[in-house]
Order: C-alpha cells, then structure tokens, then sequence
C-alpha cells in the first residue's frame, strides 16, 4: 500500500546483468571502483552498467576526466571475453567526444586495441574496428595511426573479415589513406581493394572505392593503378547503384588520369560516355568528379575532339548554385576549347 | 440449597469452628419466584446455574474503593448520624410545604364544575392499571420422530469482523502512477535521446567532412592536373629547348669547322716555302764539295796543326825541363859549396 515514508530496503535491483548504479555523482566513480575489483562477475556488472551510462555526455565527461581511461586500457587485455567486448564498447562511445579522442592519443590506447584485432571473439573485433574508424575518422587521429604502422596490418585483414567489420576496416584505411597514402601503397592494398570492389554489399564497395581514392592521390599509386588494370572495373562501377560508389570511381579516375598513360588507358575503357551522363547528377559530389574527370580527360587531343560536341551540357551545368560545380564546369570548358 | 455445603460441627474440645468447601458465589435469580419456595426444593443440578459471573453480581462493589462510605459494623445506626438524618428529615419537609404553599396549583373549579384530568400531549396514551399481557402457549409435538442430526458446527466463536476497501478509498491509482511512469518512461526516452543526439551529432560531423572531402577531392585533382599539365608543358619545352640548342649547336659546330678549314687551308698556303727555307737554314740541302771539305779536310788540317804545336809544345816542356834540371844541378851543386 502507498504510505508516504520511503521504504527501508533498497531498491529492487532490475538488471541482475548491470551493477547497481550510485547516486548522482557518486556513479562513475564507484563504477571505476568497481572495475578494479579481482572478481570478474563485479567487473562485468560494472562494464555493463558504465556502457549504459557513458551514453549520456555529462557521464562521458566525468568518466574520462576521473581516469577511467586507464583503467580499461588495463581492462584490454583481461582474460575475459566479455569485460573485454564491454571495454571496447565503451572506449567505442568515448571516441565519439573529442575529449575522449585526446585521451586516446595521450595515453596511447590504440596500440593495445591494435592487439586486440585478432581476438578471436566477434563482437569484440567489431567494436575495435568500430573505434579505430572513429578515431580514424579525425584528422590527428589517422596520422597517428599512420605513424603507428596500423596500415599494412589492416590491409592483410581486409581479406580475412565477415562483411560488416570489412567495411569498417575499409573506411577506416580510407580515412588513413587521405593523410598519407604510401604506407598502403607499400603493403599492397591495390589489388586487395581491386577484390572488394567487386563485393555484393554497397557499403563495402563505397569504402574500397574511397580508399582508392586516396591512394590514386600520390604518382605511385596512379602507377599502380593502371598496373592493375584498374580503371575498366572502374569504368563499370560508374553505373553502380550507389551513389557514394559511383562519386568514388569517377573520383578515382579523374585522379589515375592525371598521368599520361592513365589517360590512355581511361579513353581505352570508354571513360567518357559514362562520365558526360554523371554529369548531369544531382549529387554534388558525382557531378563534380565527372567534371573534373572530363577535365582532365580533356587534355588528351582525341577526347578533346570528342568532348567539343558536348560543351553546351558542360555550359548548363555551370549555372548551378555550387560554386565547385561552376568551377569545376568552367575549367572543364576551358580545357576542352584550347588550342595549342 | 447446595448439598456440598459441610455443616457446622462441634468439635471435641468445643470450640466453634465452621469450614465449608469452597463454592461459587450462588447467583441470585433474576426475577423473583411467583409462588414462595415451599418445603424443600430440589433443583437438579443442570437446569438452574448456580454459578453466577461475579463481574455481573450487584453485590460485588465495583470501582473506586476509596472513598466509599463504609457501611457500620453494626447495624445499629449511630446516634450521631441518626440526629443528622433526623434534621435532614426536617429539612426535606419543610422544603416540600414551602413548595406546597408557593408552587403552582391549579386553580379550584367554579361552582357545578368538576376539574378532570386531561393529557395535553400530542399524542393521548391509554393510562390504565391493567397491564397489557399477550399470553403465548406452546407445546410440543408428543413424540414426533426426532429428525437427523444436523453437522455439527461449532459456534462462530470470536468477533466477526469485516473490511472492504472501496474504490478510490486507499489511493488514487492515476494519480499515484503518474510520477513512476514519469519517471520510467522518461528515462527511457532520455536515454534514447541521447543515444541518437550522439547518433545525430556524428551523422552531421561526417557530412560536414564528407563536403569538405568533396571539396578537397576535387581541388586536389585539379591541382595534380594543373601539375601534371605544367609538366607536360615543361617537358614539352624542355625538349623544344634541347632540340633547338642541338639545332643551334650543329649549326655552331658547321661554322667552326668552315672557319678552321679556311684557316687551315691559308695556315698551310705559305707551309711548303718555309718549309724548303727552315730546310735549308737547318743545313738539309749543301753543298757536297764544301761539305767535304768541311768534314774531310778542315779536321784533318787541324789534326795536323795541332799535332805540331804538341810537338813544339812537347820540345818547349822537355827544354824547361832540361833547363831546370840543370839549374837545379847548379843550385845545388853551388849549395854544395857552401
């Protein structure tokens, strides 16, 4: 029966799987506390319990700045299987505070979440894979991983992962790859990233696409790339579904055709029908890699002759509202119309 | 009355002593007997209780024991109390003839007149000294058969005691509910807000990226391209430039050697005179008689000549030497004689 008087005995415990969370901002605390505990049940609970609170930023903030941070670098390399997927949960939602970030480079925690890539537990894997994309994600974060030597290792387990963690991993090299593309270079991540484009899944195919992206970046790669007779794959994919895989390819080739001889291959696999129809996309990013591709395209005399023809589709485009689309549509035009 | 009752006996030194077994108080009927009791009565034991519950006899004194006034021992009355009762008498007396003569009375009935009684209430009532009684009889049945037994259940002992909570008695369950479902649900809700704000704020960080990738991406390439054009160019001159320095080089190289032919040539025109003259200064072209007679006669004449003047030389040499052997003899053939 209601009475007004709280009752003695503590509150029903709900979650037998989480600890008993404390008060206001006796929480995280008690939590780490808890964490340093020798029983593993106490541990778990405790992880559990911290995974669901570190959602909320006050609680995120607090946690980093009372040290959790060194606690579950310690966590990392627990025996457990559990404490050890619930550790990388919650180091995968700290990443996503900036706070959380530079205490990740400070305190070096990427190098044993690096380990941790060939832990044999699935879940465990993802949430690593899903922390190093995050941290990857900014700009600090992927030259550090760079500078560590994570590449080559993420490039030999392209290959070997289940779908969803491949596409993490390949967004994750991609980012790497944009700050400084020769460590994957150097581990042969061409002709990895040549198998993945032909993958069923999109998103597998958009961060393969992306990552050559970056790779084409550097004269090396474009080397590459036309060594690996890359660009008729590519030249495919220009009528993918997907628009980021499509945005990609046509990214790609306008940066492998910068070199003479990508050039010619580029015209060889028929580069500039499919291009002049992306052209007149709506996604800004499509549209102005197909501009530039065209661009560079251009520079080659036949293509020139070719593209003539259709320089008032390229003369609409540059009424758009984008400025990098005008630019680009501007640029392209000049191109096409030089004479020596 | 109780046949249990142990009458007084006297014993055998004749002092009186009287000892009965303890008994309950007897309970006085409550209504009296309508025949007195004649002769000896016997009433059987279960009919009648003679055990009466003390809480309900009037005899008990029941409360403050105080200040009761305590019955005398004797029940002579006390001449000093009895003269207070007397005068107490007295005064009651004289305090009803005093309302006698001043109270109200009704008036005496004039003449021919008799005063009756009336009741003036609102309703009349019969006043009558008979009192009302209904006689009811009853009587059994002879003999009838007598019927089962029904179950014995004992009687209900205790009090009965029932309780019913009406709705809306105890608590509100509306409004009782609202502050936990509150709380319940917005914690849930809270929860999922912040998971999808984290969700939100990382969704609009990548797009910004991913514009700003665009951007890059497509700056980037023109860039390379810009590059790769200059180079081209550059190279392009370059090699323009080398082929037209080859160019000017073969030209230069056809000019020197026209020059260093037409020098040769007049370097050479006057070579074979002044080859002959340098021959003949150097003594290649002579003369063979005066040649031989350089070479053949004139060192033979010196030969000769020379040959002489040895021999001259020679004969001067051996005549200084005879000279000086002899002054040498003379010296010392002189120094001898001395």
């Amino acid at each position: 029966m209601a009475s007004p008087r709280t009752s003695e005995q503590p509150p029903p415990h709900i979650d037998p799987t989480q600890a008993p969370v404390a008060f206001g901002s006796w929480a995280i605390p008690r939590l780490l506390l808890e964490l340093q505990d020798a029983e593993r049940f106490t541990r778990q609970r405790a992880l559990a319990a911290l995974c669901d609170l570190v959602h909320d930023h006050e609680r995120a903030y607090d946690a980093i700045l009372s040290g959790c941070m060194e606690r579950l670098k310690v966590l990392l390399q627990d025996e457990d299987d559990l404490v050890r997927v619930k550790t990388t949960e919650v180091l995968y939602v700290l990443a996503s505070h900036s706070l959380g970030r530079d205490a990740f480079l400070k305190l070096d925690i990427v190098g044993p979440l690096t380990s941790l890539i060939e832990d044999p537990v699935n879940a465990c894997r993802k949430n690593v894979h899903q922390a190093l994309n995050r941290i990857a994600e900014f700009p600090s974060g992927a030259v550090f991983m760079v500078s560590m030597g994570l590449v080559p290792k993420l490039v030999l387990k392209v290959s070997d992962e289940e779908e969803s963690i491949r596409a993490l991993i390949l967004s994750t090299l991609s980012c790497c790859v944009s700050v400084n593309a020769l460590p994957a270079l150097e581990s042969d991540a061409v002709p990895v990233l040549r198998d993945q484009l032909s993958h069923p899944s999109p998103a597998i195919r958009r961060a393969a696409s992306s990552a050559l992206v970056g790779i084409s970046v550097p004269a090396d790669g474009k080397m590459k790339v036309c060594e690996e007779h890359l660009l008729p794959i590519l030249v495919k994919l220009l009528a993918d579904d997907d628009r980021g895989v499509v945005a990609n390819a046509a990214g790609t080739i306008m940066n492998t055709a910068v070199i003479t001889k990508g050039k010619s291959e580029a015209l060889d696999a028929g580069a500039i029908a499919p291009l002049l129809q992306l052209v007149v996309s709506e996604n800004t990013a499509v549209c102005v890699n197909a501009l530039r591709a065209l661009t560079v395209l251009a520079e080659v005399p036949r293509a020139r002759a070719q593209l003539l023809e259709h320089v008032p589709l390229l003369k609409t485009r540059r009424t758009h509202p984008n400025t990098i689309i005008q630019r680009a549509a501007s640029t392209a035009i000049e191109v096409i119309s030089w004479r020596p | 009355m109780a046949s249990s009752l142990q009458t007084q006996h006297e014993t055998q030194s004749g002092v009186y002593t009287f000892s009965s077994r303890p008994r309950a108080v007897p309970n006085r009927p409550k209504y009296r007997q309508s025949a007195p009791l004649l002769g000896p009565v016997h009433i059987s034991n279960e009919e009648q209780s003679s055990y009466g519950n003390i809480m309900y006899d009037r005899r008990v004194v029941r409360g403050n024991t105080y200040a009761q006034p305590i019955l005398p021992i004797t029940s002579q009355p006390d001449p000093v109390e009895f003269l207070k009762q007397q005068e107490a008498r007295k005064r009651a007396l004289s305090r009803k003839r005093l309302k006698e003569q001043f109270g109200p009375k009704t008036p005496e009935p004039l003449e021919g007149r008799m005063n009756i009684d009336v009741q003036t209430e609102m309703y009349l009532e019969e006043l009558s000294d008979h009192i009302e009684d209904v006689s009811v009889e009853c009587q059994t049945d002879m003999f009838l058969d007598k019927p089962a037994t029904p179950l014995f259940i004992p009687a209900k002992t205790g009090r009965d005691a029932a309780t019913q909570i009406e709705e809306g008695e105890l608590f509100d369950f509306d409004v009782e509910v609202q502050p936990v479902l509150q709380v319940l649900v917005g914690k849930t809700i809270e929860q999922a807000l912040l998971e999808v704000l984290e969700e939100e704020e990382l969704a609009s960080l990548r797009n910004q990226q991913q514009v700003f990738r665009e951007i890059r991406d497509a700056e980037l390439v023109e860039v390379q391209r810009l590059e790769e054009r200059e180079r081209r160019l550059r190279v392009e001159k370059e090699n323009r430039i080398k082929q037209q320095k080859a160019v000017l080089e073969e030209e230069k190289e056809t000019a020197d050697k026209i020059a260093a032919r037409a020098f040769a040539q007049q370097y050479l025109s006057d070579l074979l005179p002044s080859v002959y003259s340098n021959l003949k200064d150097c003594g290649y072209f002579y003369d063979p008689v005066q040649r031989d007679i350089e070479t053949g006669f004139l060192p033979w004449l010196m030969e000769e000549v020379t040959s002489t003047l040895e021999q001259r030389y020679v004969a001067r040499t051996v005549l200084d030497m005879l000279i000086q052997d002899v002054t040498n003899q003379r010296l010392e053939a002189f120094q001898m004689k001395e």
